[in-house]
């Protein structure tokens, strides 16, 4: 299985909420428990779970993040945030045959 | 002279410098009453 770090994070890929992974939003941004992996995620912020929730609505992770409200600026920051996520599973690469539109 | 608290608009800056404040992750695994 191949280590995945923030260098290898592709923001111009589409990606997806793994399905196995619960969402339950809070006051500080939301709680995410991956059934597979038994991990906890916390995501700190409204606008880090509003990217999150909605990759699997646009064809890459950058144009969920600035459909975000994410900043131009900013989004390395964010990409960080996803390749955490991505590195923990709790997010997944969508196939492009699997995009929605 | 006492040191003037940070603002919010300050700290939300700061939070917007560290990836590791958007995300932070916990291992439940040997968590007693868990499973």
């Amino acid at each position: 299985m191949s280590t995945r770090t923030d260098a290898t994070f592709d923001l111009d890929r589409a990606w997806q909420v793994d399905p196995r992974v619960s969402m339950r939003p809070e006051p500080f941004g939301a709680l995410l428990y991956h059934f597979g992996t038994r991990r906890l995620s916390f995501l700190k912020n409204q606008t880090v779970l509003a990217v999150v929730r909605s990759l699997a609505d646009h064809p890459t992770a950058r144009a969920a993040c600035l459909a975000s409200g994410v900043a131009e600026a900013e989004v390395p920051v964010y990409a960080r945030a996803l390749a955490a996520l991505a590195d923990s599973k709790m997010i997944t690469e969508r196939m492009s045959h699997d995009s929605r539109t | 002279m006492t040191e003037v608290p940070t603002t919010g608009s300050e700290t939300e800056t700061e939070a917007l410098t560290s990836d590791e404040l958007l995300v932070e992750e916990v291992s439940i695994d040997g968590m007693c009453g868990v499973y």
